[in-house]
């Protein structure tokens, strides 16, 4: 058996992993906002400090952060070449190489970008699926739009199919890697030929998975049926959230930082040269 | 010469992450040219990854895996030709049918072989006939039949390759009774009229005991007790020790040896046992 | 038996399926059976007896076309039950199924064992209570926290038994429900299913085609083709071994055995349906024979 781990969370304790889940995604929402506010070289300096405080009070090791952002490091370099090379600044450019020109404010908007897109990433990844459960992130979703289903959404079914998803991703992944096994013992090859002919090589795959899949969900359906199911009305629950001091804290933090940000964009601004 | 040889094999999940777990740990065992060889062990003692090394689905992270005298993975472009010498029938392998009709599925091995038209309806044939089923059920959608009759088309799919090797995971498992004699019937059948090698893992020490010529048993992915059906169950204590059933008869003969009666606690059949108490009862205690 | 009232009783039950051409197969044919409050009864039979469709009416999943089912003096089979009463009788009577896999709800075990309780509006601290208390009777507490997808087939058969029992039913129905695990896996449910019977007084009804399992209730009902063939104790019904051949079923080796023994002239006496029983008799008639008793 393969050993799969859903999704990023990274089990150890620490004050983050401790927040209420519904306080963690308004803080991520939060966060964005907040990056996309700084503009001058002082606020994006507090914002990098400001990630280097949360990824050190996550407890989880930098080397695993910097992981997140690997996969999109292209996307970063090719923002931030497209920013060197196209923006247009006042006075003469830095580097005039006839058909481009290199402009000093070019530079400093792709460090910014570069910082924003860093921080956005490190900063959201570590508030919700680094220290998260994708259970929780669920549950936290589903209270935080409680009050949705005052208008008709159908919120706790739409918490339910998200939970029955993550349930299932290892069933379901399990179950794919022994099916195309026990084609491959009967001579199938995925691995060569033109691009229809592997295509086509997958529906011996699809078509069990598919019908196991059904299966699944039938029987599930059946049990759910039997263990007194009927939809989110009547239901309680097991684990109450609450909103602990430690919580109220955090939004707090939060927000001081965000007034701070804005201070620094308003009052700062004019002594800065970015 | 051995059928096939594992010659010091190791194997590792997750090799270099920190969830790396040696499944098989230098695993030396032949297997003789058309014997029928059981595979025991409990859940996670490397069957299953073991059946998948024997046709090269998995590498051996060390050592060799040998087809009567050859490294499988001497041309590993080749591996192809291997799984078809040496079928696999996976757990529960009715739930790889995908095919429209049950003629169809059988088929899909021996057309990715290469083999003409004749060849592979000839092939389907013999192997309906060896799982007992009749020839009417080849028009009809696998997805229509019964749970038994689909483990047994799928069955029917790998020995329609001929394979020289037939190796099953479980082949019985879930099954009741009926079900169970006729697919183990077939394996028989098919090792009489091919003289096939074939292996199979079963937890039922009962259809072990009844099927088997040589047994292996291996714990925490090493072999522990590799010999003869008699040799194997000679060892029920040990067996009993890893978490393995031995066959209710064996259980009988320990609670008399418990209870101060001296029989042979080595009996694992039903007649050896009517054997044994029939001298119990003649002799004096 | 804690006490002789019937539990579940059903009457004259009939159901049937329509085929593809139109036609008509009847799964069960007129039964008529009786189950006694604490009861342990295993319901026999191969393949395709019907034994799993009998398992669904008892839980509102199926409605028979004839007959009536009563659990607990109610009538389930009642054409005006409301969704309530449906409720309310399925808490009663708890299932579990074969597939482990598909009768878990979480990611997480407890919040798992809690989706019942939860379901039936029970105030949060007392699902605390009831899941820690059902982790317990499985003896899965120390994998509260963990994933299902880690756990062993047998595991996580547990979960979804504490799952049923955190519910608190009076009768919990087995579908067949060790047929996917391994032997270690199979006895700990063998042994738990026991454990709900004798000390927790639920009634249980395990349906299987294992001898063995069988052999460990107090009642055993053998099904073949819809209809009831046999009804008895253990022992009542594993004498008649011919009769279980011809349907389909073993009996278990040691009564096998015995028969066997039989037929050479050797008579062993008394119940022989697992190793130690048969092994006293064993012993009772070599006693006998040497004129002790």
């Amino acid at each position: 058996m393969k050993s799969i781990s859903l999704g990023q969370y990274y089990a150890v304790d620490s004050p983050i992993h401790r927040l209420d889940p519904r306080i963690k995604i308004v803080l991520a929402v939060l966060y964005i906002v907040i990056v996309f506010l700084c503009s001058n070289i002082a606020s994006m300096a507090l914002l990098l400090v400001s990630a280097l405080v949360i990824v050190l009070a996550s407890n989880i090791p930098i080397k695993i952060v910097l992981k997140s952002v690997k996969p999109i490091l292209f996307i970063i370099a090719f923002t931030a070449i497209i920013n060197i090379f196209w923006t247009k600044g006042e006075g003469a450019p830095l580097l005039d190489l006839g058909f481009i020109q290199i402009y000093s404010k070019g530079i400093v908007n792709a460090i910014f970008l570069v910082t924003r897109i860093f921080v956005l990433i490190v900063g959201s990844s570590i508030l919700l699926t680094y220290t998260t459960t994708p259970i929780s992130l669920t549950d936290g979703i589903e209270r935080l739009l409680g009050p949705l289903k005052k208008i008709g959404l159908p919120v706790h079914d739409f918490a339910m199919i998200m939970t029955i998803a993550l349930r299932f991703i290892p069933t379901l992944m399990e179950e794919a890697d022994k099916i195309m096994n026990a084609q491959k013992a009967r001579g199938a090859d995925f691995t060569n030929g033109s691009l229809i002919q592997r295509a086509k090589a997958l529906i011996p795959i699809l078509i069990p998975l598919f019908s196991s899949s059904i299966r699944h969900a039938l029987d599930l359906a059946t049990a759910m049926e039997c263990r007194c199911y009927r939809g989110g009305e009547g239901r309680t629950r097991m684990k109450i959230l609450k909103c602990r001091a430690s919580d109220i804290l955090a939004l707090v933090a939060v927000i001081a930082f965000g007034v701070a940000i804005v201070c620094i964009n308003i009052f700062a601004a004019p002594y800065l040269p970015f | 010469m051995a059928k096939i040889k594992l010659e010091n094999v190791s194997f590792f999940y997750g090799k270099g992450t920190a969830y790396c777990k040696e499944a098989l740990k230098n695993v030396n065992i032949e297997i003789k040219e058309g014997s029928i060889t059981g595979l025991i062990g409990h859940t996670g003692s490397g069957k299953s990854t073991m059946l998948q090394l024997l046709n090269g689905l998995s590498t051996p992270g060390e050592g060799k895996v040998y087809l009567d005298g050859v490294d499988i993975w001497e041309k590993p472009k080749e591996i192809g030709k291997v799984r078809y010498r040496v079928g696999l029938v996976m757990q529960y392998p009715e739930y790889q049918l995908f095919e429209e009709t049950v003629e169809k599925d059988i088929a899909f091995g021996p057309k990715n072989m290469g083999l003409s038209n004749e060849e592979i309806s000839e092939r389907i044939r013999e192997a309906i006939d060896f799982v007992g089923l009749s020839p009417d059920v080849l028009q009809k959608n696998p997805f229509d039949l019964s749970g038994g009759q689909k483990r047994r088309v799928a069955i029917a799919g790998v020995i329609a390759m001929r394979p020289e090797v037939l190796v099953l995971d479980e082949p019985a498992a879930g099954l009741d009774p009926q079900g169970r004699d006729v697919i183990l019937d077939g394996v028989f059948k098919y090792r009489e009229k091919t003289g096939a090698t074939i292996i199979i893992v079963s937890h039922s020490m009962e259809d072990m005991a009844r099927l088997c010529d040589d047994i292996i048993v291996l714990s925490h992915g090493e072999v522990v007790l590799h010999g003869t059906r008699d040799e194997v169950f000679s060892e029920s204590q040990m067996l009993e020790r890893i978490g393995l059933a031995v066959p209710q008869i064996t259980l009988l003969m320990h609670e008399l040896s418990a209870r101060g009666i001296k029989v042979n606690n080595g009996i694992y059949t039903e007649s050896a046992a009517v054997e044994e108490i029939a001298r119990l009862m003649k002799g004096t205690k | 038996m804690v006490n002789s009232d019937s539990y579940i009783k059903i009457e004259n039950l009939s159901i049937s399926y329509e085929e593809d051409d139109g036609g008509r197969t009847s799964v069960l044919k007129n039964i008529s059976l009786d189950i006694k409050k604490g009861e342990y009864l295993a319901v026999l039979g191969h393949n395709g007896s019907g034994k799993s469709t009998l398992a669904k009416l008892l839980n509102m999943i199926l409605e028979p076309d004839e007959g009536k089912i009563y659990i607990d003096g109610k009538e389930i089979t009642d054409p005006n039950m409301t969704e309530d009463d449906v409720f309310e009788l399925r808490k009663k009577v708890g299932m579990v199924f074969q597939n482990p896999d598909n009768q878990l709800v979480a990611t997480i075990v407890e919040d798992d064992v809690a989706f019942g309780p939860e379901n039936l509006g029970i105030p949060s601290a007392e699902i605390r209570e009831r899941v820690d208390e059902a982790l317990r009777v499985v003896g899965m507490s120390e994998h509260a926290k963990g994933e299902p997808a880690r756990l062993s087939g047998g595991q996580k058969q547990r979960i979804a038994i504490a799952g049923i029992l955190a519910m608190k039913p009076d009768c919990m129905i087995f579908d067949e429900s060790t047929a996917m695990l391994d032997p270690l896996g199979r006895r700990d449910i063998m042994n738990t299913i026991e454990k709900l019977n004798r000390e927790h007084g639920i009634t249980i009804i395990m349906i299987t085609h294992y001898m063995d399992e069988a052999a460990r209730a107090n009642r055993i009902v053998v099904l073949d083709d819809g209809e009831i063939l046999m009804d008895g104790t253990p022992a009542e019904i594993f004498e008649k071994q011919d009769k279980l051949r011809e349907c389909g079923l073993d009996v278990p080796q040691c009564v096998g055995l015995v028969h066997s023994l039989k037929a050479r002239g050797i008579n062993i006496e008394g119940e022989c349906h697992t190793p130690a029983a048969c092994a006293e008799a064993i012993i009772a008639a070599l006693n006998k024979r040497d004129g002790k008793n």
